[in-house]
C-alpha cells in the first residue's frame, strides 16, 4: 500500500524540480523599476492607506508620463500590511522582504504606522535599501537609542526617512493648540502602542509645561469594546477635553462615540494624526473632535492645488490626511532614482547608487506639493509643519498651522 | 457616590450582555460536555445581522414614531432567528457525528468552526469595525443619585427578560425537562423515549438565540460591530460562565454580571490596561481554587 504512493509522490516531485528550476533561470535586462509600497490596505485602516496608496500612484504615473531616463518606467508593487483587519509589524516585514528580494525594486515607500515601521526598518537597513515612509511619526524610528537599535545592522548608512515630522513634535504642537482653544484642563488616554503612548507622554509633558492641567491618565487594552467604565471615571475630573494618544482602530473611534453615551457628547475631544477617519466610526459623533496632522494643508499651499485637482480627477473622493505626503515621498524617491541612472550612463542603477542621491541640504531638496523636502542626518524633515483641523457636521475643516524647525 | 452607581450601571449593563453569551456555553456544556468555542462568533453574527436589517430599514425611511419599535423589534427578531439556525447547523454539521468521538475531537472542531465564522463573516463585512446605528433615543434619566441612559435600561431589560423566560422554560415546558434528562444521562433519556438529538439540537437553537439577543445588545451598546468581536466577548462570557459553574444556568448568569462588574470596576481603580488581567486572573482563580465555580455544587442539576 505505502510503497506505490511515495513513488507517485516521488514522480510529482521530479516532474516539478525541472519548472522550479526554469523560473529561476536569469531574467532579461528589465526595463521596469519597481517601486515598492508597503500599507495597511484592508481592515480598520483601509480608507487612509487607500488614499495614501493613491497619492504614491498619482506620482508613478506623473514620472511615467514625463518620461524616465535611460526609458525606463516605473511600477507600483504594492503589499498590505494588514492582519486579522490591524496593520501588522510582522507583516510588514514579511512584505518589505518580499519586495527586497526583488532586483527591480529600488526603492520603497511606505509603512504607514511606526509600529511597522520598528519592524521593517532594520531590514530595509541590511538590504541598503532606500525607504520614505509618509506618515510614521514616532521619535525612535529615527532619533536617539531606538534608532541606534534600529540601524543594528549598518550603524553607518540610514535608509529610513520620513516626509512626515516626529511624534514629539506633534505632541507639543497639540498642547500649544489645546492651550490657543482656552482647553486647560485635560484627561490623557493612549491605547499604549509606539505611536499612541509617545504621543501621549510628550503631549502630557509639554501641556502641563506650558500651564495647562493633566488631571489623570489611562492606558486601554488591546480589543476593548467598552469605554464607558473609563468615561465615566474620567467625567468625576470635569475636564475641558479627553486628549487621545493612538488612532481610530485602536480605540478613538469607540471611544469618542461612547462619550455620547454616558452624557459626554458635547467635551471637545482631541488627538493626532491617527484619527482623521474617526467620523468612519463614530458618524455625526465625531464632530467636536480635534486633531493634528504632521503635513501642511494641501489645499493651502499654491503647488498643493495642482496635486488636489489631479488626485480628485483620477480618484473622485477628497485627498486623504497623508495623500500629499504619500506623492512628495514618491517623488523625493523618483527624483534620487532619476539622478542614479543619470549617473549610471542610463543604465539601471544599484540600490546604493539611488540612496546616495536621496537629498541631504537645502541645496538640492526635491519641490512637492507638501513644500521643499531634504533631511537632515537622522532622516527627518528640514522644514516641518504641523496643522489642527476640527470636525464640524462630519467633515473636516483645516483651522491653523504651526512652521517648526529651521 | 455619583460615579460608583454610574460604574455599578455600566457593569451591569456590560455583565448583562456577557451573561447572555455565558448563557450559551453553558447550556451547550451542560448538555455535550462540550465548550462550544464558535459560540462568540455567533455572537458577532448577531450583531451583524441586526445591524444589517437595521441599516436596510434605516434606508427605507421607516425607523421613526411606530416604525422605529417595529424596526428595533424586528432586527432583535432576525438576530435571534439567524442565531439559532445558524447555532443548530453548526451543531448538525460539525458536531453531531462526533458526538461518540474522544472530547478532545469536537473541542478542536469548534475551533476550527469558529475560525471559519470569523473569516466568513470577514468576507461578507469586511475587516473594518461597522458602526450599530443609533437607533435608541439615549436621553440621560436620574433616579436620585442614579444616573442611566435609555438605552442602558434597554439593554439590561431586554436580557433580564430574555433570562426569565429561558428560566421557565427549561423549569417547567416539556422540551425543558427533556433537556434537563438528556443532561443528566443521555441513555437512560433515549430509553424513556426522549429524542435525544432533536433535543440536543433545540438546545442549540436556544443557545443561539440568546447569542442573537446577545448580538443585538452589544451591538448598540458599543455602538459597533466587528467581524473580530466574538473572539474577546467570548472569552469573557467563558469566564463568566466558568465562574458561575459551567453547565449551570444560575451560574452563568451570575458569573456574567460579576465579570461585567468586575471589568467595569477594575477600569476604575486600577486604569483600563488592567481589566484583561482582572477578568483571566479570575478564570485562572477559579479553576485552581474551585473549578466546579461558584454555584456549581450547590445546584447539582445541570443543564
Amino acid at each position: 500500500m505505502r510503497s506505490p504512493r511515495i513513488a507517485a509522490l516521488a514522480a510529482l516531485l521530479l516532474l516539478a524540480a525541472p519548472l522550479t528550476a526554469c523560473s529561476s533561470g536569469p531574467t532579461p535586462a528589465s526595463t521596469t523599476i519597481g517601486i515598492g509600497v508597503d500599507l495597511p490596505l484592508s481592515g480598520a485602516d483601509a480608507s487612509v492607506g487607500t488614499s495614501t496608496l493613491n497619492g504614491i500612484k498619482l506620482a508613478v504615473n506623473r514620472a511615467n508620463a514625463k518620461g524616465v531616463p535611460g526609458g525606463f518606467t516605473f511600477a507600483v508593487q504594492a503589499l498590505d500590511d494588514t492582519q486579522q483587519g490591524v496593520h501588522n509589524p510582522q507583516q510588514g516585514a514579511s512584505n518589505v522582504r518580499t519586495l527586497i528580494a526583488d532586483d527591480s525594486v529600488l526603492a520603497i515607500i511606505g509603512p504607514y504606522n511606526s509600529n511597522v515601521a520598528a519592524a521593517e526598518i532594520p531590514i530595509t537597513n541590511e538590504a541598503g535599501i532606500v525607504q520614505i515612509s509618509p506618515s510614521a511619526v514616532s521619535d525612535g524610528l529615527t532619533l536617539g537609542k531606538d534608532a541606534a537599535m534600529l540601524r543594528r545592522a549598518n550603524p553607518s548608512v540610514n535608509t529610513f526617512f520620513r516626509v512626515c515630522t516626529t511624534d514629539s513634535r506633534q505632541g507639543s504642537a497639540a498642547a500649544r493648540f489645546a492651550l490657543d482653544l482656552k482647553l486647560k484642563r485635560v484627561y490623557i488616554v493612549d491605547d499604549n502602542e509606539t505611536y499612541g503612548l509617545d504621543l501621549a507622554n510628550v503631549f502630557a509633558h509639554d501641556f502641563a509645561k506650558l500651564g495647562g492641567t493633566v488631571l489623570g491618565r489611562d492606558h486601554i487594552a488591546p480589543d476593548t469594546q467598552d469605554f464607558k467604565a473609563l468615561l465615566l471615571k474620567i467625567k468625576g475630573y470635569h475636564p475641558d477635553f479627553i486628549f487621545f494618544g493612538g488612532t481610530t482602530s485602536t480605540g478613538g473611534g469607540l471611544l469618542r462615540r461612547q462619550m455620547f453615551d454616558v452624557g459626554m457628547g458635547k467635551l471637545p475631544f482631541m488627538g493626532g494624526d491617527g484619527i482623521p477617519d474617526i467620523a468612519e466610526v463614530a458618524k455625526k459623533r465625531a464632530d467636536g473632535t480635534y486633531y493634528t496632522v504632521a503635513a501642511p494643508n494641501a489645499d493651502l499651499l499654491p503647488a498643493a492645488k495642482k496635486f488636489v485637482a489631479s488626485y480628485k480627477a483620477k480618484f473622485g473622493g477628497d485627498v486623504g490626511p497623508y495623500s500629499a505626503n504619500a506623492y512628495a515621498a514618491t517623488e523625493v524617491a523618483i527624483s534620487a532614482i532619476e539622478q542614479a541612472i543619470i549617473a549610471n550612463g542610463k543604465k539601471m542603477p544599484t540600490r546604493a547608487e539611488v540612496l546616495a542621491k536621496i537629498p541631504r541640504s537645502a541645496k538640492n531638496e526635491v519641490h512637492t506639493p507638501i513644500g521643499p523636502i531634504s533631511f537632515d542626518k537622522y532622516g527627518d524633515v528640514r522644514k516641518p509643519v504641523i496643522s489642527l483641523y476640527v470636525i464640524r457636521n462630519g467633515r473636516s475643516s483645516f483651522i491653523e498651522q504651526l512652521n517648526l524647525g529651521e | 457616590m455619583h460615579e460608583f452607581l454610574a460604574q455599578l450601571a455600566n457593569g451591569v449593563e456590560l455583565g448583562a450582555i456577557y451573561a447572555l453569551i455565558a448563557l450559551g456555553y453553558t447550556l451547550v456544556y451542560g448538555i455535550l460536555e462540550l465548550i462550544n468555542f464558535a459560540h462568540g462568533d455567533v455572537y458577532t453574527f448577531g450583531s451583524f445581522t441586526a445591524l444589517v436589517v437595521l441599516v436596510a430599514l434605516r434606508a427605507a425611511h421607516v425607523l421613526h414614531g411606530v416604525g422605529l419599535i417595529l424596526g428595533i423589534v424586528a432586527a432583535l427578531l432576525v438576530a435571534i432567528l439567524a442565531c439559532a439556525l445558524l447555532n443548530a447547523g453548526i451543531e448538525r454539521l460539525a458536531y453531531r457525528r462526533l458526538r461518540k468521538a474522544p472530547r478532545l475531537a469536537p473541542l478542536i472542531t469548534a475551533i476550527g468552526v469558529s475560525f471559519m465564522l470569523e473569516n466568513l463573516i470577514e468576507l461578507w463585512q469586511g475587516s473594518a469595525p461597522v458602526p450599530f446605528p443609533n437607533v435608541i433615543p439615549n436621553p440621560e434619566l436620574r433616579f436620585g443619585a442614579l444616573q442611566v441612559g435609555v438605552q442602558q435600561i434597554v439593554v439590561v431589560a431586554l436580557a433580564i427578560v430574555t433570562m426569565i423566560a429561558l428560566h421557565y422554560f427549561v423549569q417547567r415546558s416539556r422540551l425543558g425537562k427533556a433537556m434537563r434528562a438528556v443532561a443528566q444521562d443521555r441513555d437512560a433519556a433515549s430509553l424513556v423515549g426522549i429524542n435525544v438529538d432533536r433535543t440536543i439540537a433545540i438546545t442549540f437553537l436556544i443557545a443561539g438565540a440568546l447569542a442573537g439577543v446577545a448580538g443585538f445588545v452589544g451591538g448598540v451598546s458599543f455602538g459597533s460591530a466587528w467581524f473580530l468581536n466574538g473572539f474577546g466577548a467570548g472569552l469573557r462570557a467563558f469566564t463568566a460562565a466558568v465562574l458561575g459553574g459551567i453547565g449551570n444556568i444560575a451560574g452563568a448568569m451570575l458569573g456574567g454580571f460579576l465579570i461585567g462588574l468586575l471589568e467595569s470596576f477594575s477600569t476604575w481603580f486600577i486604569g483600563g490596561q488592567w481589566s484583561n488581567v482582572a477578568v483571566f486572573s479570575v478564570l485562572i482563580l477559579v479553576l485552581v481554587f474551585r473549578p466546579s465555580g461558584l454555584l456549581g455544587e450547590s445546584l447539582p442539576e445541570k443543564v
